[in-house]
């Protein structure tokens, strides 16, 4: 029997094609991004752990995870907060090796883990309209002043939970946020994130996590 | 006094165009003024109304437009058809009412006062037929003695049966304004969010001012106008703001905070609702001044803006006087008169008589004068006041009161004046500018139950209790001058930026003399004049439908005393103009009607929306294919490749079956699907099951506490069907659960209720048991999960499979779990469960890899005919099998019910086990699972058919159950069906009646076991 | 209306859905055997079923299913919606406390 090839289809694979879109005039106001080969792991403390689970986190990223709605950037990967007493640790993956893997030694007795590397798929927005885009989706106040670089929530999108923090400025200055979604939700989330930048006018692309700033 | 229409400067602009282009476009707009206004005459605009070719400019409302060209009459009213003019000159008007534009962009309803004039807009009355001008619907101001108030409760009762034949259908053609256009929309809609500091709604004095004061202290400012320019009523009037015209100043005020990076100005944006926590709803008509919205533009855009503090700055509403005749085309508010002289530069009428109550009414007067038009007369019942007596200077001038009016079809010619003395003398005119006085708008203060409270000096309602966070200022808050809208607003804005922390300097109020407000309140003339009395004339107060003061009287002499209930029998105040200019009146009328002062009868109650709102702008993006979010599965995209024919699921698109070309219908597909899963092997896509992790030290005992069964004993590596419960002891959902480690449970749920028993079990684990140590994640998406089924389903997946995982019976028995390895270097869950009765196996694979899974499942299986089959050959196997699925597990059936009574622990509390054990719940004649097949094969049963005894009499006492589940087996070669049918369980083989009135089916079936294939249930463990 | 979460701050009502009064609490009974103590029943038709209605402060559960998903017990006005008090219910965030 021949072997079987195993293709990755990202989540947004066929969904958009990679270009302008919406209003030609200008620079694009809006950048959409897929952000594709993820590794995601839900840290879920147990009872009464979270001392014990901060201590792993600490030997894992040299950083105190979030305890509180907060994005945090370390060397490694990027903790978000998703919950009481939860984290997402955000990294690259290929889908083949076990997301759980490298983390489950260290949390073995403080957390619970959850494989959630292909349950959700990572939309960036960024351009100086980005927020005049996202106000149209999300009940956040993403004003500067209360939500600053490092900001998270867990939220709704379309009724959808969503993920959403700050990620540093792009070099022009604009912001950056990042939406993290339920895999099957991502289409449509995409479409109505590219309808609401139309009038701004939208890049859309298409990058692997890894190569990601 | 400085006049803004009649600044020098702009004078002479205007002299300047006309001695370049004398009467250029001056054809058409006969009583457009030479000069002045806030309109560009560099930009002419042409549009139509009832067909006619007209033309106006930018800066024009279309009623400022009509005007200027000399059009009297717009609009017929509801009732009578009475013609009707302009009234007043913004969204409080009830008479100028326009269809506006064609085809799928017609708008009915839309008031000229507000309508932004652009270039080819159409316009049409409405209302009327043939033509505005021959109105036959006329006639019923001729019969009006029959259309009292209640007219349709009290006529159209009898016989009964006519009222769905004869009556509705004939009042409803006759009734309604405009009509619809009966197409779609073609326009996009949409909504978003805002979040600030202070909200200002209105730009007038005070709305500038508080938007001034808190953006210089470095608030976040949304600033709403409803207008397209701003400036409020500084637009209007002849003011002077610290030693500049009010519409300068206005200008310098817009300047200022267009260039602050912390104030959002939002013009042609409604506030139309306050709600609970300080948020807002507003809807802003982007595109609504466009012949059609640009591209990538929405039409109309819906706000739901989250403030901190809120000014309501939105300003008074003139009242009208209520006099016979008060509604003919060319009686006007005052205040109207002056802003079509002084914005517009549009003439409503060279001789304006002027008739008001208070002082505010004389300025009117003064701005005829500036104008270059002609005072016929002032009529005002308290004389000339102290502060106009040098002004008024050779006005005639006479203390008393309109008590008719005469004209022809769109003008007025005289009004009949009774004065002080008691004679009645006839004023000559064409305008008459009438001002009862101002009404703060009290809309947005009175929501949240607030009660507006009575001010006698203003003879109005003031805001009472203002919903938290808001603050009232200037003239909405009955201080009507401009001094202290100026003061008011100020304070209002510095107050809040304070408060929300600020602590930047607000600068300095701007300054403005007070000028003469006091009015004495005058609700209705009764003093008989001979016009009036002689034609009948009605007083109109409720000029959009048509309610005059007499209507109030008689329903309140009919018993409707509550202001309440004065609204909705005599509909005073119901209609699109929601009673802005009428409410007032009609319960001052009322209150002494019922020998009350005005404050004892009271206000009816304030609800949002204040204005109307299209259905449009409320649903936003969320229509058509975009109603609601849709969910992929992970073999969408091939599953769409093969042409599978797909099917709303909850927000799933699940690929129903995949035809072949040669498939004449629905049904040959779904049975070749069934056969090729029962004869060979297929596969399907069941992804959106909901998959939860359960894990945590106490998972198990969870588990045990929500299910009906025990899982605590579940061995590492084996699955088990478990049921839920409600606490009421009805069954929530079913499913399998794997039991992956010792402290790992993997929890699968039915596709509807995903959400809902994550959410319980989050109830169960967060509120009921905290002690116990659980944690829950969602796997729903995390995995691509597909069920292979049939005969050949072991051949096909050691294709596929590590050669060194062991799937026979004894190294992969039934309802067995676990990770495998497959070729390729793919990890995988297997799971041995079956829904389709056959040897079957779910597989897993990461989700990403789940068109490769489809992919590689076609090779595996190639030589062993493999056939994806969607969800119709999967709800058909199951309907084969008996199991209970969405359509069972309905909310009302208990376990017992479905078969399960057995599974339900008595050695354990779980949700649900003391209610499930009521007597009621344990009656032998509860309906129960059945199958059911025609005695006739040829006969086809339907989803929802009465189950009766056979031979029994139709009806709703005979009536035993229903079928639940239909399908076509395609092994059986016949209609079959699961019912729930009261003792069902005992009737095994007994004949019944099944009855479907609506789909004429009535023949007679067998009851029988519901497990119509294999029911030894030997192919499954095989 | 607006709800503070303890654990993400103040967002709209759509992203919390309403359970109804807190104050019931789930009886306890023995159920070791088929034998339900005979006031079960009672119990738990209260449990289900009784609710007060009171016109004023009321603690409801609601649930932050559009966010943290957890479940907070909330102190709100029926008459007026205003809140005075959001509290995570006993077992949210139990991570930080003493197992």
């Amino acid at each position: 029997m021949a072997e079987f090839a195993w293709d990755a289809a990202p989540p947004l694979g066929g969904v958009f094609v990679a270009g302008r879109s919406g209003a030609a005039a200008g620079s694009p106001g809006v950048r959409l991004e897929e952000r594709r080969g993820l590794s995601l792991v839900q840290v879920m403390a147990h009872r009464g752990k979270w001392p014990a689970v901060e201590a792993a986190a600490e030997s894992l990223f040299k950083a105190k995870p979030p305890a509180r709605p907060a994005a945090l950037f370390a060397d490694r990967a990027t903790l978000v907060w998703s919950g009481p007493g939860q984290f997402l640790i955000l990294g690259a993956g290929d889908g083949f090796a076990d997301p759980l893997a490298p983390y489950a030694q260290a949390f073995r007795e403080a957390a619970s883990l959850s494989d959630q590397s292909d349950g959700r798929a990572l939309i960036r927005v960024s351009g100086r309209h980005a927020r005049d885009t996202l106000a149209k989706v999300s009940s956040l106040d993403l004003h500067p002043a209360v939500f600053p670089v490092g900001a998270a929530a867990a939220t709704s999108v379309d009724h959808t939970n969503v993920g959403l923090w700050r990620a540093p400025d792009a070099a022009d200055g604009a912001p950056v946020f990042d939406l993290l979604v339920f895999r099957s939700f991502a289409p449509s989330l995409w479409e109505r994130l590219a309808a609401s930048g139309a009038e701004y006018g939208v890049d859309s692309a298409a990058g692997d996590f890894s190569e990601a700033a | 006094m400085a006049d803004i229409a009649h600044s020098p400067a702009a004078l002479k602009r205007a002299e300047a165009e006309a001695a370049a282009k004398p009467r250029a476009r001056g054809a058409s707009q006969a009583r457009r003024l030479a000069g002045g206004g806030l309109i560009d005459r560099q930009k002419p605009l042409s549009f139509t109304f009832d067909g006619k070719r007209m033309s106006g400019f930018a800066g024009d409302t279309l009623a400022s437009a009509l005007l200027a060209s000399g059009v009297g009459l717009v609009a017929r009213s509801f009732k009578y058809h009475r013609p009707r003019g302009v009234l007043t000159a913004g969204p409080e008007e009830p008479n100028a009412l326009v269809e506006l534009r064609t085809g799928a962009r017609l708008e009915p309803n839309s008031k000229a006062t507000t309508v932004e004039l652009f270039d080819g807009l159409v316009a049409k009355s409405q209302n009327r037929w043939p033509s505005l001008r021959h109105d036959v619907g006329a006639v019923n101001g001729a019969l009006s003695p029959l259309f009292v108030v209640g007219f349709y409760y009290k006529t159209f009762m009898w016989p009964p049966k006519a009222w769905e034949k004869l009556y509705e259908p004939a009042i409803r053609r006759a009734a309604g304004l405009g009509s619809a256009s009966g197409v779609p929309d073609p326009d996009h809609y949409e909504k978003a969010w805002a979040h600030c500091d202070l909200l200002v709604v209105g730009s007038g004095p005070a709305g500038l001012s508080a938007a001034l004061a808190a953006g210089r202290a470095g608030a976040r400012v949304i600033l709403c106008e409803n207008d397209f320019m701003l400036g409020g009523r500084l637009l209007s009037d002849a003011f002077e703001i610290d030693g500049r015209s009010g519409a300068e100043w206005a200008q310098g005020a817009i300047d200022e905070l267009a260039g602050m990076p912390n104030v959002r100005i939002m013009p042609r944006t409604t506030v139309f609702g306050g709600y609970d926590g300080g948020t807002y709803g507003a809807v802003e008509r982007v595109g609504d001044h466009l012949p059609q919205p640009s591209e990538h533009q929405p039409r109309q855009r819906l706000w739901r803006i989250v403030a901190k503090r809120t000014v309501d700055a939105s300003g008074a509403i003139e009242r009208p006087l209520v006099f016979p005749g008060n509604d003919r085309p060319g009686v006007m508010m005052a205040g109207a008169v002056r802003t079509y002289l002084n914005r517009f530069a549009a003439s409503p009428g060279r001789r304006v008589a002027v008739f008001t109550n208070n002082d505010d009414g004389w300025r009117t007067a003064q701005a005829v004068l500036a104008a270059g038009g002609e005072i016929a007369a002032v009529i005002d019942p308290r004389g000339v006041p102290e502060a106009f007596r040098m002004a008024a200077a050779g006005w005639r001038v006479i203390e008393g009161e309109v008590v008719g009016t005469k004209g022809t079809l769109d003008a007025l010619t005289s009004v009949e004046v009774a004065d002080a003395r008691g004679g009645v003398v006839t004023v000559p005119c064409d305008v008459l500018a009438m001002s009862g006085g101002w009404n703060p708008a009290v809309g947005l203060s009175s929501f949240h139950r607030g009660r507006p409270v009575w001010k006698d000096e203003i003879a109005a309602f003031v805001p009472g209790k203002c919903p938290t966070g808001l603050t009232v200022a200037g003239a909405a808050k009955g201080d009507l001058s401009l001094g202290a809208c100026l003061q008011e607003g100020f304070s209002a804005g510095a107050k809040a930026a304070v408060e929300a922390g600020l602590s930047g300097s607000p600068g300095e109020p701007a300054q403005a003399a007070d000028e003469p407000v006091a009015v004495r309140a005058l609700w209705e003339v009764k003093a008989p004049g001979k016009a009036g009395q002689k034609a009948g004339q009605k007083a109109f107060v409720d000029f959009q439908h048509d309610v005059t003061a007499d209507d109030v009287r008689l329903a309140q002499r009919e018993g409707f005393e509550s202001v309440e209930h004065l609204k909705r029998y005599t509909t005073l105040g119901m209609a699109t103009d929601q009673g802005k200019t009428s409410n007032v009146n009609g319960l001052a009328i009322l209150a002494e009607a019922k020998g009350e002062k005005i404050p004892e009868t009271g206000t009816t109650i304030y609800r949002p929306p204040q204005v109307p709102v299209a259905i449009a702008a409320l649903a936003g993006p969320n229509r058509d294919e975009h109603f609601h979010a849709t969910r992929l599965p992970p073999s969408h995209h091939w599953a769409a490749k093969r042409g599978a024919v797909f099917v709303d699921v909850g927000l799933w698109k699940r690929a129903q079956w995949y035809p072949l070309a040669h498939e004449k219908d629905w049904l040959e597909s779904v049975n070749r699907e069934v056969l090729a899963v029962r004869n060979g092997v297929g596969f399907c896509d069941v992804s959106t099951l909901g998959k939860i992790d359960v894990r945590g030290r106490d998972a198990g005992a969870f588990l045990d506490r929500v299910y009906i069964n025990t899982f605590s004993s579940l061995a590492v590596g084996k699955a088990r069907y478990g049921v839920m419960l409600r606490e009421d002891g009805f069954v929530m959902d079913d499913g399998t659960t794997s039991r992956l480690a010792e402290d790992h449970y993997f929890v699968t749920t039915t596709t509807a209720k995903a959400g809902p028993v994550m959410q319980h079990l989050e109830f169960c684990r967060q509120a009921l048991w905290p002690e116990l140590d659980v944690q829950l994640a969602s796997a729903t998406d995390q995995w691509a999960q597909f069920s292979v089924a049939g005969l050949k389903t072991r051949d096909l997946l050691q294709n596929l499979v590590d050669p060194a995982e062991d799937l026979s019976n004894e190294g992969f028995p039934f309802m067995a779990a676990r990770e495998v390895k497959l070729r390729g270097g793919m990890r995988a869950r297997l799971f041995r469960i079956s829904f389709s009765g056959e040897l079957a196996f779910e597989i897993a694979v990461p989700a990403r890899f789940g068109g490769s899974l489809a992919e590689n499942l076609m090779q595996a299986g190639a030589a062993f005919g493999v056939t994806p089959y969607g969800t119709e050959a999967l709800g058909t196997m199951r309907i084969e099998k008996g199991h209970a699925a969405g359509a069972e597990l309905n909310g009302w059936t208990t376990a017992g019910d479905l078969g399960f009574g057995k599974m339900m622990s008595k050695k354990k509390d779980f949700i649900g086990r003391v209610m499930a054990g009521r007597e009621e719940l344990q009656r032998p004649d509860r309906p129960a699972v059945v199958g059911v097949k025609p005695l006739n094969p040829a006969d086809r049963l339907r989803g929802g058919a009465h189950v009766l005894p056979r031979n029994a009499k139709l009806g709703p006492d005979t009536d035993q159950g229903f079928l639940t589940s239909v399908c076509f087996s395609p092994v059986l070669g016949r209609w079959i069906a699961l019912a729930l049918v009261a003792r069902g369980r005992e009737r095994h083989g007994e004949v019944v009646r099944i009855y479907d009135p609506l789909r004429n089916g009535d023949f007679e079936a067998e009851l029988c076991n519901p497990v119509f294939y294999d029911p030894e249930g030997a192919r499954q463990r095989g | 209306m607006r709800i503070n979460c303890p654990f993400c701050g103040e967002r709209e009502i759509g992203e919390f859905s309403y359970l109804g009064d807190a104050a019931p609490r789930r009886p306890a009974y023995a159920a070791e055997g088929p034998e339900l103590a005979p006031e079960a029943e009672e119990a738990f038709f209260d449990f289900v079923y009784l609710r007060d209605n009171p016109a004023g402060e009321m603690r409801e559960h609601w649930y932050h299913g559009g966010g943290c998903r957890a479940w907070l017990v909330v102190t709100r006005n029926t008459l007026t919606h205003e809140i005075r008090t959001t509290e995570p219910a006993p077992g949210a965030g139990a991570s930080e406390r003493a197992a």
